[in-house]
C-alpha cells in the first residue's frame, strides 16, 4: 500500500468511525476528530516532493482506477487538510450548542476527504465519483441549518449537479474517444484530436468546474450557500471546496488539453483564453461592487470569494509561469485569508448570538480583541497590503498582466479598490464605532477559535515577508504543466517583469512603524475617551441613539446599484420557474379519467398503424 | 441438477395451501411466502453456474418444442427470476410487520400468485404461455391494489383493471395474428421463421403485442394507471408494481421486439419512446408534492430510461440498462418502503407532512437517503455504474442523433436530482412538529438495511454483477444462439 491508499484509507474510515464514535460520547468524537484531521496534516507533509501514481482498484468494471501524487496534487491537498483540520478545532466551540453534532463533523470531514480523493485522482472516473460524493456531502453541510438554508442548498445541489452531468458528458465522451481515463495517457490521445472536439472538453469542463468556482456567469449559487452554512463550514467551502474548480481549471487546461493548444484553442478573436480572462475580469468587477451592497457579514465575505476567484482566473488563464505561479499563490493566499475572516466573522456570530448583520454590530473591538486582530490581518491579505500573501500574489498577477493586457491590469486595481472599500465596511461595521447597549456583555473568543485565527493570522504574514516558502513548491507545478522556470529566492521573486523583494520592504516598513511609534512616544500625551464618546459639536449624543454602522456608504450604493442586478441569477430562477409551470402543464396528460386512458392506448396503436400504411417507416 | 420448473411451482403451490395453512396455525400464514422466495432465491443461486455455461431448456410433458410448451432458464430469465425472489424475499420480510389488518390471507396469496406470474413472464419460452403468466401477474395486482378497500384504492384498482384488459385484449389479437401467419406459439420457432414472412405483414401484431404489454411496462402514452395504483397500494405492494412488474412487463417488450420479431429498423423508435417516457416521467414527478405520486412518476422515468438503453441494442448499452434495472428494482423498493412507515408516522403521503422525520425515525429517514442518491446516480451508490455504462455505451454509438438523447438523459437526471433533494432537505433540515423518536418494527428495518447494504455493494463493486449482466445481455441480443438452444 501505498502513501496515498493510507491516506484515503484513514481519512474514509475516520468519517464512519467519528460519527460511530459521537453516538457513545461527544468528547471522545471531539478529540478523535482533531486528532484524525491532525494525522492526515502529517500524513500528506510526509508527501512532500513525492511524485507516483499506483492502480488502487480495479473493480469497477475493470477500468483501473487510479491514484496520483505531484506538487500540484500536494499543495492542493495539503491546504485541504490543513484548513480542515482548523476548521475541525475551530468547530469544538462553535457547535456546542447545536443539535447532530456527530453528523455534522463526520460530514465535515467527509468534504475532506473526499477532496483530498480529488486532488489525489489519477483518472477521471476516480475524479469524479470523488467529485461526487463532495457535491452531495456538501450539500447536506449547506442545508444543515435548515431555515432559509434548505433554499440555499437547493440552489447550490442543483447548480452543481447540472455542472457534474456535463463533466460526465465530457469524461465519458474522452472514455469513448481515447478507450482510457488515466489522465497521464489522455493528454497524449488528446493532442491528435480534433479542435472541435477539444473545445467541447473545454466547454463541459469549464462548465462544471466553473460552476463549483462560482466563475461569473455561474456565480449564482455562492452567497447564500456561503452565508447561511455553518461558520467553520463556510471556511472550509470559501477557502478550499470552491478551490476544487481551480484544480479542475489547471487539470483541463494545462494538463489535459495542454499549454501549447490551450494558448491557440479556438478562433483570433473568441479564443478559449481570451473569453476564460474575460469571465474572470467580469467575475472581479461585479461581484466586488456587490459585495459593497451586502449588510450581511458573511454574504460580504461571499461575494468577495466570487470576486477573488476571479483574480486567481485571470492568473491561471492567462497562461505565463509568472501568471500561473500568480494564480496558485493567489488560490493559496486566498485559501489563508478567507477562512480567517470566515473564522473572525463566526467567532462574532457565536459570540453575539448569531448576528451578522452589519447595521446592528459594532465597537466590539475592546470586546473581542483576539477576533479582531484576525481580522485586521485577513482585510490586509485580502487587499493586498504589502508583508501579507495577497500582496505577493495580486503583484505577480499585476506583474504579469501590466505589459500584455492593460486593460485587465485595470480591472484588477479597480477591484482592488472595491476591495479596500468593503474590507473597511466590513472590519469598521463589526469592531469600530460604537458598541450598541445589547452588545456590552459580549465575550471575549473562546480559546478553540482563537487557535486557527493565530495560526492563519501568522501564515498571512509568514507568506508575505517569506514568499520563497510557497513559491518553490508552485515553481515545480509551474515547471510540471510545461512553463519555463522562474527565478526564487526565499524573500522574493526576480523576473523579466520587475523584481520583488520582501525582505527590504520588511525593514523598510519596520523602520517605518519605528519612526512612528518614537514620535508618538516623544510627542504629546494621548488623552483616552470612552468608545461612546462621540464628536458631535459640542452636543452630547446620547446613547445607542446614533449608530455610525447604518447605511454605510449610502450615497455610492444608490449610485452604483442599479448597474448590479444580478441578471444571471434572475435567470436560472426563470428557468426553474419555467421548469416548475412545463411540468405542471405535463401533468394535465394525466387527466383522471380512465376514459381518456383508454383513448391513449387506442390512439397511439392506430396512429402507429397509419403511420406504417401512409409511409412504411419500417 | 435443480429442476427449474419448481422455480414456479413450489410458489404457485404454496399460494393455494395459504388458506388451509391458515386454518392450522394463523401465525404460520406470514410466513409462508417468505419460506417460498427463500427457496426461491437459493434455487436461483444454484441455478447460476449451470446457466452461465449453457442456457437449461425444459420440455414441460415431454413434449419437444415446436410442438409443446417449453421453459427457456437463461442468464437474463434467470436474472429476472433471482430478482424477483430477492426483492420478493425483503418484500415480505418487511410485510411481517406492515401487513396486519384487513384481509391477510388474501394478501399473502395474491402477493405469491404475483411472484409466481412474473416468474412465468421471464422463463416461458412460448407466446401464449406468457399471456397466461402476464395475466396471473396482472390480475393478482388489480387485486393487491384495492387491498386497504378504502375509496382512492377501489377506483385506481377499477381504473388499472380497464387499462389493463384493453392492453392484455391487446396482446392476446396480436398473439392471434401470431398464431394465424406461422401457425405456431413456440417463440424460438416464430423467431426462426420470421424471415420468410414479408416485414409489413408483421408490424400490425408486433404494435398490437409491443402495446398490450406496454401497458403493464409503464411506457408512455400507455402508463396512466400507474400514478394511482402505485400510490394507491399499500407500500409493499408498491415496491414489488414498481421494482417488478413493470420491469417484467419492460421484458415482455424486449424479448418479443428482440427475439421474436429482430426487427432492427425500428430500435431508434423505442429509443426516442424511451427518452419520451423518461422525461414526461421526472417531470411529472417533479410537480407532485405526494410522495407516492411522485415515486409512482419517477418509476416511469427511470423505465423510460431502461427502455432507452435496451433500445439501443449494443451489448454496453443492455448491460448498462440491465445494472439500472437491478438498481431500480432496490432503490425504488427501498423508497417505496421506507416512505410505507414515514407516511404510516406521520398519516398523511404529503411531503411536508414529512419534515422532520430525520429525528423521529433516523433510520428509515437513512434508507430513503440511500434509495434517492441511488436512484438519480450519485456514487458510491448503485445508481452510479448503471448510469456510467448506459451513456457511455450509447456515447461510444457515435451517433448525432443518440447523442443528443444522451443530454436529454443528462437533463433529466438534473431533474430526478432535484424533487429528490427536496423531499432529503424536508426529511432532514425541516422542523417537524415535535413528535418522539420511534423506529420502525424489527422486522421492515432488516428488509431496508439489506436493501441498503445490496445498493452500496453493488455501487462499490460494480464488477461482481458485470460479467453476469453482460452474459445476460446477449442472451437478449443473440437471437441465433435463442433459437439454436430451443430447437436443438
Amino acid at each position: 500500500m501505498t502513501g496515498m491508499e493510507i491516506l484515503l484509507l484513514v481519512a474514509f474510515g475516520g468519517v464512519m468511525l467519528t460519527y460511530i464514535l459521537g453516538r457513545i460520547s461527544s468528547s471522545l468524537r471531539n478529540t478523535f476528530a482533531v486528532v484524525l484531521s491532525l494525522v492526515l496534516v502529517v500524513i500528506i507533509a510526509l508527501m512532500y516532493d513525492k511524485t507516483g501514481e499506483t492502480i488502487f482498484y480495479r473493480g469497477f468494471f475493470g477500468i483501473p482506477m487510479v491514484l496520483r501524487i505531484n506538487s500540484l496534487s500536494w499543495i492542493f491537498a495539503m491546504t485541504i487538510s490543513f484548513i480542515g483540520c482548523l476548521s475541525v478545532i475551530f468547530s469544538l466551540d462553535y457547535m456546542k450548542v447545536k443539535e447532530r453534532t456527530s453528523f455534522f463533523y463526520a460530514m465535515l470531514l467527509l468534504v475532506n476527504s473526499s477532496m483530498m480523493g480529488i486532488v489525489l485522482a489519477g483518472d477521471l472516473l476516480t475524479l469524479f465519483i470523488f467529485w461526487e460524493i463532495m457535491s452531495w456531502s456538501t450539500f447536506l453541510l449547506i442545508s444543515y441549518n435548515g431555515g432559509p438554508a434548505i433554499a440555499a442548498g437547493m440552489k447550490y445541489i442543483v447548480m452543481s449537479f447540472a455542472g457534474s452531468m456535463a463533466m460526465l458528458a465530457g469524461i465519458i465522451s474522452i472514455f469513448t474517444a481515447f478507450g482510457t481515463l488515466q489522465i497521464s495517457e489522455i493528454a497524449a490521445g488528446m493532442s491528435s484530436a480534433s479542435s472541435g472536439f477539444k473545445i467541447f472538453i473545454v466547454i463541459v469542463f469549464g462548465i462544471a468546474f466553473g460552476v463549483k468556482n462560482a466563475i461569473w456567469p455561474f456565480h449564482a449559487w455562492l452567497p447564500q450557500a456561503h452565508a447561511e452554512a455553518p461558520s467553520p463550514f463556510s471556511a472550509v467551502l470559501s477557502g478550499v471546496l470552491i478551490k476544487m474548480g481551480v484544480f479542475g481549471f489547471i487539470l483541463t487546461m494545462y494538463v489535459v488539453v495542454g499549454l501549447g493548444t490551450y494558448m491557440s484553442l479556438g478562433g483570433a478573436i473568441f479564443s478559449v483564453r481570451s473569453i476564460l480572462l474575460v469571465m474572470g475580469a467580469i467575475t472581479i468587477l461585479v461581484p466586488t461592487f456587490v459585495a459593497l451592497l451586502q449588510d450581511d457579514a458573511k454574504k460580504l465575505l461571499a461575494w468577495s470569494t466570487i470576486a477573488q476567484a476571479g483574480y486567481i482566473m485571470l492568473g491561471i488563464a492567462y497562461g505565463t509561469s509568472l501568471s500561473m505561479a500568480g494564480g496558485v499563490l493567489h488560490f493559496l493566499s486566498h485559501v489563508v485569508f478567507k477562512s480567517l475572516l470566515f473564522m473572525t466573522v463566526g467567532a462574532v456570530e457565536f459570540r453575539t448570538g448569531g448576528i451578522r448583520d452589519l447595521n446592528s454590530l459594532g465597537g466590539l473591538i475592546k470586546k473581542m480583541p483576539f477576533a479582531f486582530t484576525g481580522t485586521l490581518i485577513g482585510v490586509c491579505g485580502l487587499i493586498g497590503v504589502p508583508l501579507t500573501n495577497g500582496f505577493v500574489s495580486k503583484w505577480l498577477i499585476y506583474k504579469s498582466l501590466i505589459f500584455g493586457s492593460p486593460l485587465l491590469t485595470f480591472v484588477a486595481l479597480f477591484g482592488t479598490w472595491g476591495t479596500v472599500l468593503y474590507s473597511y465596511k466590513l472590519i469598521h461595521n463589526i469592531f469600530l464605532g460604537q458598541l450598541p447597549e445589547k452588545l456590552k456583555d459580549v465575550e471575549n473568543t473562546p480559546l478553540s477559535m482563537k487557535l486557527p485565527m493565530i495560526i492563519l493570522s501568522f501564515t498571512v504574514l509568514l507568506f508575505g515577508i517569506l514568499p520563497g516558502l510557497p513559491l518553490r513548491v508552485i515553481n515545480k507545478i509551474v515547471v510540471s504543466l510545461g512553463f519555463d522556470s522562474l527565478n526564487i529566492s526565499l524573500w522574493g521573486i526576480v523576473s523579466e517583469s520587475g523584481m520583488l523583494n520582501m525582505i527590504n520592504l520588511f525593514a523598510a516598513i519596520l523602520a517605518g512603524l519605528i519612526a512612528v511609534w518614537l514620535f508618538l512616544r516623544i510627542g504629546a500625551r494621548t488623552i483616552p475617551v470612552k468608545q461612546d464618546d462621540n464628536y458631535a459639536a459640542g452636543a452630547a449624543v446620547p446613547r445607542d441613539r446614533y449608530n455610525y454602522t447604518v447605511k454605510f456608504y449610502d450615497p455610492l450604493l444608490r449610485m452604483i446599484s442599479p448597474y448590479l442586478r444580478d441578471i444571471f441569477d434572475t435567470f436560472y430562477m426563470k428557468i426553474a420557474d419555467l421548469t416548475g409551470y412545463l411540468s405542471n402543464g405535463i401533468r394535465k396528460i394525466y387527466t383522471g379519467y380512465v376514459g381518456n386512458y383508454v383513448m391513449y392506448i387506442v390512439l397511439f396503436i392506430s396512429l402507429m398503424i397509419f403511420v406504417q400504411m401512409k409511409w412504411s417507416p419500417w | 441438477m435443480v429442476n427449474p420448473v419448481l422455480l414456479i411451482a413450489v410458489p404457485l403451490g404454496l399460494a393455494f395451501m395459504v388458506p388451509l395453512i391458515d386454518s392450522a396455525s394463523r401465525k404460520l400464514t406470514r410466513f409462508v411466502p417468505v419460506a417460498a422466495l427463500l427457496f426461491n432465491l437459493i434455487l436461483c443461486i444454484r441455478l447460476i453456474p449451470a446457466v452461465l455455461e449453457n442456457p437449461i431448456v425444459i420440455n414441460l410433458g415431454g413434449f419437444t418444442p415446436p410442438f409443446g410448451i417449453n421453459l427457456f432458464v437463461g442468464p437474463l430469465g434467470l436474472l429476472f427470476a433471482g430478482l424477483i425472489s430477492l426483492a420478493g424475499l425483503v418484500v415480505s420480510i418487511y410485510s411481517l410487520s406492515y401487513i396486519k389488518n384487513g384481509p391477510v390471507v388474501k394478501y399473502h396469496m395474491l402477493y405469491m400468485l404475483l411472484l409466481t406470474g412474473a416468474t412465468g413472464v421471464v422463463l416461458t419460452g412460448d407466446l401464449f404461455n406468457l399471456f397466461v403468466f402476464f395475466e396471473i401477474l396482472c390480475i393478482s395486482s388489480y387485486a393487491l391494489v384495492a387491498y386497504h378497500g378504502d375509496r382512492a384504492g377501489i377506483e385506481s384498482s377499477i381504473k388499472y383493471l380497464i387499462q389493463g384488459t384493453v392492453g392484455s385484449g391487446l396482446l392476446l389479437i396480436g398473439i392471434g395474428f401470431i398464431y394465424g401467419i406461422f401457425g405456431t406459439l413456440n417463440m424460438a420457432d416464430i423467431a426462426m421463421k420470421i424471415a420468410t414472412v414479408e416485414q409489413s405483414t408483421l408490424f400490425v401484431p408486433m404494435i398490437l403485442m409491443v402495446a398490450g404489454l406496454g401497458v403493464e411496462s409503464a411506457i408512455f402514452p400507455l402508463n396512466a394507471w400507474l400514478p394511482d395504483a402505485h400510490s394507491s397500494a399499500p407500500s409493499s405492494i408498491s415496491a414489488i408494481l414498481s421494482g417488478i412488474a413493470i420491469e417484467v412487463g419492460l421484458y415482455a417488450v424486449a424479448r418479443i421486439v428482440f427475439t421474436v420479431f429482430g426487427i432492427s429498423d425500428i430500435y431508434l423508435f423505442f429509443a426516442f419512446l424511451g427518452i419520451l417516457t423518461l422525461l414526461i416521467g421526472e417531470m411529472c414527478a417533479f410537480a407532485q408534492s405526494n410522495i407516492k405520486r411522485m415515486l409512482a412518476y419517477s418509476s416511469i422515468g427511470q423505465i423510460g430510461l431502461i427502455l432507452f438503453a435496451l433500445a439501443l441494442a449494443t451489448n454496453n448499452t443492455v448491460t448498462g440498462g440491465l445494472f439500472q434495472l437491478v438498481n431500480h428494482t432496490f432503490s425504488k423498493g427501498l423508497l417505496f418502503l421506507s416512505a410505507g412507515y414515514m407516511i404510516y408516522r406521520s398519516g398523511s403521503m404529503e411531503i411536508s407532512s414529512l419534515n422532520g422525520m430525520g429525528k423521529r425515525m433516523p433510520l428509515t429517514s437513512l434508507a430513503f437517503t440511500v434509495g434517492a442518491f441511488s436512484l438519480v446516480g450519485l456514487p458510491p451508490f448503485a445508481g452510479f455504474p448503471g448510469k456510467f455504462l448506459i451513456v457511455s455505451g450509447a456515447l461510444l454509438k457515435g451517433e448525432m442523433v443518440i447523442n443528443i438523447l444522451v443530454g436529454l438523459v443528462l437533463l433529466s437526471t438534473v431533474i430526478e436530482g432535484t424533487y429528490f433533494f427536496r423531499v432529503i432537505q424536508a426529511l432532514y433540515f425541516k422542523d417537524g412538529n415535535g413528535e418522539q423518536r420511534k423506529q420502525a418494527p424489527a422486522t421492515a428495518v432488516t428488509a431496508m438495511i439489506a436493501l441498503m447494504i445490496l445498493i452500496v455493494a453493488l455501487g462499490v463493486y460494480p464488477k461482481f454483477l458485470a460479467d453476469f449482466l453482460s452474459s445476460a445481455s446477449s442472451d437478449l441480443l443473440d437471437k441465433m444462439s435463442y433459437v439454436g438452444s430451443v430447437l436443438k
